[in-house]
């Protein structure tokens, strides 16, 4: 295909379609993808304006041509696509017009904000790529993307399943952020490292708006940039844009200085717009460009640019730790979330995510555990396994650009994992070891980073993307290979150029005190160039030494960040001793979570996990359960109790998975929220006051459909079952899975609550019980499942 | 913009005189929200005309049925079509909660519903200094009294909330994401009495402790 002039000079896009067809009578809110059937002279008409207006390559009218949006019109997505590829390229005909297949939004909130998987996405995607392609399209634009998520699903879908071209525009707003707290950085430098041939902004904003914008977004890619934007901001009272063509071409312009290349126009616009532009631009060369080289990993929320010190937390890590090894074989992400929810706290800015461990399928959760997390923890992942289909399975549905750790100097290893790497634009960590085990000296690490950095650079991965891990080893076996780690930290960081990894809580492994070892390498490593530490978090002294090196290399300008780390400290140190009088009882009925905790694990120094559950945990619930009843505490008050009471069990999972035994199980029920239901909190509070009882929850989420409830029912044997609706639109939903499970020869018992359901409904629907609210499901659960 | 704490309050079902420390933590909550979370709302004006079923907004092909649109408006010569979401900040932040404390979620989950409301209000500040002379109904939804929750569907089309807001409407009529309203508000030359009042005009409506428990806050 002749798309070279997309890489050089300046193109000139098409402008408006749907608000241009509104200005010739489609009422707003219609589906203009219908008129590629109804009206196809009228799109002809427009597009030749556009061709005459200068304009160098047309969208085909298939911006909704998705299944999702196009169900109920009659049509399928080949049909629309294949009509108004052929509408654009009849009114194309015999100039040297490009035709674009145009992908929209699908029209459906990804998750987490929505239910739709990336999975789905993909495959609707793929269908109009593939369509395209078919109709004879010459490059596809994916437009107005607000979640970066669902440009990525679209994005891989055009690669995997056409040959096209591809152009990738997201819409921000004035913050600098999409919809979804998507950043600038984190859209270009993604979607540049999954391949795009040029990305840019369209919508949502006028040129003066999108100017600083722009500028940004060209600093952070070394691809084309697009710039589409409205005729302004729509007058809301008559829904007309503010912009006319002469002043839309003259905000324009900066953002040809920005480095911007391709240029169009969205909402509001109309040939006139191009017909202006296509002068203004008439002789301009485009401007010279300033791409920022540097590390980068992100989340879509997060963007971390590397080179400063960046903590990588390494708790999700099962490696000698009991609880979380137990968790992995439960399949229980909720305790992996709450892992990296406390180093997300503690200060962590990368997260590492290992699940790997005997009787696990990393392939199966490593992706899983990817979603949990980001459903929840906004920072950027480093994927830890050597699986290379686990790592392409947590690639494929990480939100961002991720880290793979790890690779090493064996051939084979590289050849394996770094082709993954580069589809999914991610970083890579590699360890300075190979076939011969680890280098005694500096030198045979730094040769082993070289091999590995040469061998990334021949598979397209750039340099900023590779990280070298040069190896603690311990300082009571191997004494003198701490001076070499140190050295060959220097010369990696100083010879190569290239960000620094380490493990550094290794190097005090079988000392006493180890964490004064492990503060003092830290700070070694640190100013021998180490960027990427990897420790844990919740160690507040080893963070202190990260927030105290940063204030004296300059990092931390002004010390900033160090003053408010201990300005908010400070009250805790002069905080009197933990009042001695404080029971158990006084903790979970105050709700507090700390000192619950530490009393249950003080408790269990003398009394069995059993009765400690039994004897003092339930009926201290009970007793804020009974003023809940009485209108003496509120809400916020049984769910601090709730919160109390969890940081009890989480003492006595930890005290049964140290000793090997079996954890307790009181029972287990199914909990979700009824098809058509996106919004879950009351079955959240629900859940986690049942909890709390020491039953176990499988909870299906939301917009549950009927069959899943009745498959997790029968495959683990459920004796009770808790459905929530919130919309009288979705009581239906909540009667048919009733229906279902009453199907079973021994139905389980099923309590229903939420929003706009009564006591008569639930009676009418034959469900065995109402509960009105979080406690009375409680009281069922325990008359249920026994206690 | 303020948050009003005590409508804050009534919605997790503690009204009165509230406990200092239950205060104080719905207050932190309060800030935490209105510092990272600012409503954004869009609007448009339609000229209304009262051939056949309902009044009917020009332009736009859309009747609004039912007997309250009607009373709302029959003294109204436009409409305003308003939308208002704390948008998908507002689900992380309460993802992020969840995953912390349920207790603060419950009440950052309040909060998000009476700022969501908070900047409705503001819109309609815009609205009326937009039409200085013209009064303005009472706002009302779909699920109000006998105005149908489908009609999410045809406001948003109307409004581009997807595109201008990144709010979808399920195939339930649920908006997403959570803390989004849509309302119309009339617009007349004279002036027009307050009608919404009572539960039948509540938010809370369908979850409310005090109905559920056949009692009304009296609000």
């Amino acid at each position: 295909m002749e798309l070279d002039f997309l890489y050089n000079g300046l193109v000139i896009l098409d402008g408006a379609m749907g608000t241009v067809l509104q200005q010739r009578g489609l009422p707003p809110g219609g589906k203009p993808e219908l008129l590629n059937f109804t009206n196809p002279g009228l799109l002809r008409s427009i597009y030749r304006e556009y061709i005459e207006a200068g304009s160098q390559i047309l969208c085909a009218n298939t911006f909704g041509a998705n299944a999702l949006k196009l169900a109920g019109t009659g049509y399928t997505v080949d049909q629309v696509v294949s009509a108004a590829v052929a509408v654009a390229k009849e009114a194309a005909a015999g100039t040297d017009m490009k035709v674009s297949l145009d992908l929209g939004p699908l029209g459906e909130l990804l998750e987490p904000l929505g239910t739709l998987s990336f999975e789905r996405a993909y495959g609707y995607f793929k269908e109009v790529a593939v369509a395209g392609e078919k109709a004879g399209a010459d490059l596809v634009s994916i437009e107005t993307m607000t979640d970066l998520y669902e440009a990525k699903a679209a994005l891989l879908a055009v690669k995997e399943n056409t040959s096209l071209p591809v152009l990738v525009t997201m819409s921000f707003e004035q913050s600098g952020r999409t919809f979804t707290g998507c950043t600038i950085p984190s859209m270009a430098r993604t979607l540049e490292g999954l391949g795009a041939d040029a990305v840019g902004l369209n919508c949502s904003l006028g040129p003066d708006l999108l100017a600083p914008l722009l500028k940004e977004l060209c600093e952070n890619t070394r691809l084309p940039v697009i710039a589409k934007p409205n005729a302004g901001l729509p007058d809301p009272a008559t829904g007309k844009y503010g912009m006319g063509p002469e002043e839309f071409v003259s905000a324009l312009l900066p953002c040809l200085e920005a480095g911007v290349t391709i240029f169009g126009g969205c909402c509001g616009t109309s040939p006139d717009y191009i017909r202006a532009l296509s002068k203004a631009l008439e002789g301009k060369m485009p401007a010279p460009r300033t791409y920022r080289s540097t590390g980068f990993v992100c989340s879509a929320m997060t963007p971390c640019f590397l080179g400063e010190v960046r903590v990588i937390g390494e708790r999700v890590n099962p490696t000698g730790k009991k609880r979380l090894q137990q968790a992995l074989l439960e399949q229980d992400l909720d305790y992996v979330l709450d892992l990296a929810v406390q180093q997300e706290d503690a200060g962590a800015d990368i997260l590492d995510v290992n699940v790997g461990h005997p009787g696990v399928d990393e392939a199966v959760l490593l992706p899983q555990a990817v979603k949990k997390i980001q459903s929840t923890v906004a920072l950027p992942l480093q994927l830890d396994s050597t699986n290379p289909a686990a790592l392409e399975a947590a690639l494929r549905v990480y939100n961002g650009k991720a880290a793979v750790n790890s690779v090493n100097g064996k051939r084979a290893v590289l050849d394996r994992i770094l082709p993954i790497v580069k589809k999914y634009g991610a970083s890579v960590v590699g360890l300075c070891l190979d076939e011969n085990g680890i280098p005694q000296t500096a030198e045979g690490r730094v040769a082993i980073a070289r091999r590995i950095l040469d061998a990334a650079l021949g598979y397209g991965i750039p340099a900023e993307d590779v990280w070298i891990d040069c190896l603690t080893l311990t300082v009571s076996a191997q004494q003198e290979q701490a001076a070499e780690t140190l050295k060959a930290v220097r010369m990696v960081r100083e010879e190569l150029g290239l960000q620094v990894v380490l493990g550094v809580s290794n190097i005090s492994f079988g000392l006493p005190n180890r964490a004064a070892v492990t503060r003092s390498f830290l700070t070694q490593a640190l100013s021998a160039g180490l960027t990427l530490p990897i420790l844990n978090p919740n160690q507040r002294e080893i963070m202190d030494a990260v927030a105290a090196f940063r204030a004296l290399s300059g990092e931390d300008a002004g010390c900033r960040d160090y003053i408010a780390r201990f300005a908010n400290a400070a009250p805790a140190q002069t905080a009197p001793a933990a009042n001695p009088a404080l029971t158990l009882e006084d903790a979970i009925a105050r709700g507090l979570e700390g000192d619950a905790g530490r009393l249950a694990r003080e408790a269990l120094q003398n009394q069995d996990e059993l009765s400690l559950v039994e004897q003092r945990l339930i009926p201290a619930l009970d007793k804020v359960g009974a003023d809940y009843e009485a209108g003496r505490a509120f809400l916020p008050q049984l769910l601090s109790a709730a919160q109390a009471a969890q940081a009890v069990f989480e003492a006595v999972k930890s005290s049964i998975a140290e000793k090997g035994g079996a954890p307790v199980k009181k029972g287990k029920f199914v909990i979700a929220t009824v098809k058509g239901d996106i919004h879950d909190i009351g079955k959240n509070i629900v859940r986690t006051v049942i909890e709390n009882y020491g039953y176990d929850a499988v909870d299906l989420g939301r917009d549950v459909p009927p069959e899943a409830v009745l498959d997790a029912v029968k495959a683990q044997d459920i004796k009770l079952v808790g459905l929530s609706a919130l919309m009288t639109t979705t009581l239906p939903a909540m009667e048919d899975t009733i229906r279902l499970l009453h199907t079973l020869e021994h139905p389980p018992v099923i309590w229903v609550g939420g929003a706009v359901v009564t006591p008569d409904f639930a009676a009418q629907m034959g469900a065995d019980y109402y509960a009105r609210d979080a406690r009375q499901s409680a009281e069922i659960a325990r008359k249920v499942l026994g206690s | 913009m303020e948050l009003n704490l005590s409508e804050a309050l009534r919605y997790l079902g503690a009204p009165g005189e509230p406990d200092p420390a239950l205060l104080a933590q719905l207050s932190a909550m309060s800030d935490k929200l209105t510092r990272s979370v600012t409503p954004r709302y869009i609007w448009r004006v339609f000229p209304l005309s009262f051939r056949g079923e309902g009044p009917t907004l020009e332009g736009a092909g859309l009747t609004l049925p039912g007997g309250m649109a009607a009373r709302m408006l029959e003294e109204c010569s436009q409409a305003v079509l308003l939308a208002c979401t704390l948008g998908a900040g507002f689900e992380a932040l309460l993802r992020a909660e969840q995953a912390r404390n349920m207790a603060r979620a419950a009440m950052l989950d309040a909060c998000g519903s009476v700022w969501a409301e908070a900047g409705c209000d503001q819109a309609e500040g815009k609205i009326s200094a937009r039409f200085p002379e013209l009064y303005r109904t009472d706002r009302f939804s779909p699920g109000y009294g006998d105005l149908p929750l489908a009609l999410q569907k045809d406001i948003c089309a109307l409004l581009d909330a997807s595109r201008r807001l990144g709010v979808q409407v399920t195939d339930s009529f649920l908006l997403n994401p959570s803390k989004t309203v849509t309302a119309v508000i009339g617009l007349s030359e004279r002036p027009q009495p307050a009608r919404i009042r009572g539960c039948g005009f509540c938010n809370l409506r369908e979850n409310c402790q005090y109905r559920k428990g056949g009692k009304t806050c009296g609000a």
